[in-house]
């Protein structure tokens, strides 16, 4: 016990095999969007660290506690629940487990009436989605301005899963950036109220194809994947979220990126190197944690050049996108 | 016994070749699934009370909701709704918690588990006084109440009446006089089986599930009412020849069903997630619980075993992921392969082919399934109560 104590301090990272377990939630490891993310950071971390990685799909909101558990009373360094739905059950399982650290990305752990426990174990992921937002909104606001989208109504969409903060700092910071642009843009903003069912998002993305807009992002993971359809068969564009989803339809001209994989091996990166720190990590474009992808589309020169001049704005600190749907 | 039984043992069979063709090992995806399912023969350091203590809180809502679909087997009616009856009572169990939060536990206990009860039966009442007046088919408005019910609670818990904050999609939690408690004492800081007593998140409703299906069992086979309702499974013709009621045997047997559901909803909302969450709407126990009925034959006993069957699947599903590294839906898979097989009588026809043998099916040994959808055929009685 006393040779423990001897040694240079953090050089015990090279002999100890690191136990990591990820969570998914009800979303599963082929979301395309920020399970699958977490997935490929953790992989990541795999190679880099050689740290053992374990997964546990959860198929319905009942798992995320025994799930949560398995890992952590088996003693794993550190257990990572993805998605803000399971805020609840990271601040129960981590109050339960004091010694084992959990990261949990999109949220905090909290108690039954949303407030953070702020428990020392528990290390929050968060992203500034409104600055990946901002790039597609970029994108969106100046084909508008020159009249190259599809319809030219100065009309677009945003298709949110459900009114939550995370889905609502993608839309801010995409119709902030798309009126910074064009100011005559009008922005629709309709939710779906789920998450899953691509038939539902569908619907909303229908109905803002009918009032005129011709370019729609979608905000709401695999529910999200029926706006994406919906662009393609009304022969419009669209934006994907999370991940690049240029593969999910040819409408996907662009994706918001949320790096969920970089969140992800960032924490597991911490924990190896004995770094873990409590509270929140925030990624954004200044941390290379958010950005856009182009896909199905070939961007116009100057479109492009506004594009890169408003990421190092934002990245610069100039800029600043909004957290808040601006009115 | 031998249909059950032989349908699992085929859905299992079946599912280790898919494992092995998908290029996985099946021995361990079926040692990750015992070992999370009942905590015995586990190597990576599982902890065996609390996978056993998962699988019976999974098993709960599955015992209530199975009676709830057998009853109504039992008079020729499929009750595909017990998924939204399970929703009615889990929102009025939520709502009644929250409403009267400062009420003491013996007031406020009885109150939400009875409010989920009569909300279930309500729920479920509406089909059956569509059959009985103007025989719209239980199957098909069940399953638009089904969505009825989703609708509705989605409404209340995002932009409702039942909204915690906005930008949430949950309720506020109810009253602590509304919670079941868990059978062991919910502390993070006494240690019972090597882990914080917290883990172990078995309630008493436990007890009120296996009482249910306890007066599911006496309810069909000692009292007279029980006599009509199956009865009426067998002919209806000849019940009503017989003096029974057929409209108020089905209305009956409906509200009687829904209250199972409706129970099982307020359970489960007062003994594990104390508010409602986005979680019921990807919620599947009212679909399992046909599944849990047909295999359980019908029988309490049957249903309490086939409910602890796939309790344990739920549960050891994760362990096989994180274990084994074998996908959680094989356990989905599984669960249909039981389904079909029973469904397709596979153990009927193989015991037919036999060569030996041959022997006339033994009553209660068919198929449930083919003969319950029908009202003119329904399963032989077992001898057994």
């Amino acid at each position: 016990m006393v040779m423990a104590c001897g040694g240079s301090s953090g050089g015990g990272g090279t002999t100890k095999t690191y136990k990591i377990g990820l969570v998914t939630d009800v979303g599963g490891l082929n979301d395309k969007s920020f399970n699958h993310l977490a997935y490929l950071g953790l992989q990541k971390a795999i190679t880099d660290f050689k740290v053992q990685g374990d997964v546990t799909e959860s198929k319905t909101g009942d798992d995320y506690i025994p799930n949560l558990t398995n890992f952590a009373s088996k003693g794993y360094d550190l257990v990572i629940g993805v998605g803000f739905l399971m805020q609840e059950a990271i601040g129960t399982v981590s109050g339960q487990f004091p010694a084992v650290h959990f990261a949990i990305i999109d949220g905090t752990g909290t108690d039954a009436q949303g407030n953070d426990l702020k428990h020392a174990n528990v290390e929050s992921l968060l992203f500034r989605e409104q600055d990946a937002g901002a790039m597609v909104g970029v994108i969106a606001g100046m084909l508008e301005k020159q009249g190259k989208a599809k319809k030219n109504l100065h009309v677009i969409g945003a298709v949110g899963g459900v009114s939550i903060p995370p889905v609502n700092r993608y839309i801010a910071g995409y119709k902030w950036a798309a009126a910074m642009e064009d100011p005559s843009i009008k922005v629709l903003i309709g939710y779906s109220n789920d998450f899953t069912d691509p038939a539902k998002c569908k619907g909303v993305a229908q109905s803002q194809i009918n009032q005129g807009a011709d370019i729609l992002f979608q905000v709401a993971g695999g529910c999200g994947l029926g706006v994406l359809q919906a662009a393609g068969q009304a022969s419009v564009y669209s934006i994907g979220v999370d991940a690049d989803q240029k593969d999910a339809d040819p409408s996907v001209i662009a994706s918001a990126l949320k790096k969920v994989d970089v969140a992800t091996y960032t924490s597991i990166k911490d924990v190896v190197n004995g770094q873990f720190t409590s509270g929140t990590l925030t990624f954004s474009i200044a941390n290379d944690g958010a950005g856009y992808a182009l896909d199905n589309f070939t961007l116009p020169a100057d479109i492009q050049a506004e594009v890169n001049s408003v990421q190092a704005k934002i990245k610069a600190g100039t800029l600043t996108p909004p957290a808040d749907i601006p009115a | 016994m031998a249909m059950p039984v032989g349908s699992v043992i085929i859905a299992f069979a079946a599912g280790a070749v898919i494992v092995a063709v998908t290029g996985g090992n099946p021995f361990n995806a079926y040692a990750g699934l015992v070992c999370g399912g009942f905590g015995i023969a586990c190597t990576q350091g599982e902890n065996p009370a609390l996978q056993i203590s998962n699988t019976i809180v999974f098993t709960i809502p599955l015992i209530a909701t199975g009676v709830a679909v057998a009853l109504p087997f039992r008079a020729g009616l499929f009750n595909i709704g017990a998924e939204g009856q399970l929703l009615a009572g889990s929102i009025a169990c939520t709502a009644i918690g929250i409403k009267f939060n400062t009420l003491p536990t013996v007031v406020l206990l009885p109150m939400v588990l009875l409010g989920g009860m009569v909300a279930g039966a309500l729920w479920a009442g509406v089909a059956g006084v569509l059959k009985a007046t103007v025989g719209a088919h239980e199957v098909v408005t069940t399953i638009m109440m089904n969505y009825v019910a989703q609708w509705l609670l989605r409404y209340l818990i995002i932009g409702g009446p039942l909204q915690l904050a906005a930008g949430t999609s949950k309720s506020s939690p109810i009253g602590p006089g509304a919670e079941l408690p868990t059978i062991l004492p919910a502390s993070n800081s006494i240690i019972i089986f090597g882990l914080p007593s917290s883990v172990f998140r078995v309630h008493m409703g436990l007890l009120i599930a296996l009482a249910a299906a306890a007066v599911f069992a006496f309810l069909l086979w000692r009292t007279s009412l029980g006599y009509e309702i199956r009865a009426v499974g067998q002919s209806q013709r000849a019940a009503r020849y017989a003096g029974v009621s057929v409209r108020r045997t089905i209305i009956v047997t409906m509200l009687i069903a829904g209250a199972f559901s409706g129970l099982a909803g307020a359970v489960q909302v007062a003994g594990v997630d104390h508010n409602l969450t986005d979680k019921f709407f990807s919620d599947t126990t009212g679909f399992d619980a046909i599944a849990v009925a047909l295999l359980g034959l019908g029988s309490a006993t049957g249903i309490v075993l086939a409910a602890l069957l796939f309790g344990a699947l739920h549960a050891g599903g994760s362990v096989m992921q994180a274990d084994a590294g074998i996908s959680g839906n094989l356990v989905l898979v599984l669960q249909a392969l039981i389904l079909f097989s029973i469904a397709a009588n596979f153990v009927g026809a193989i015991r037919q082919r036999l060569p030996f043998g041959r022997a006339p099916a033994a009553p209660g040994a068919g198929p449930p399934s083919a003969g319950l959808m029908t009202e003119a055929a329904a399963p032989a009685e077992p001898k057994t109560t």
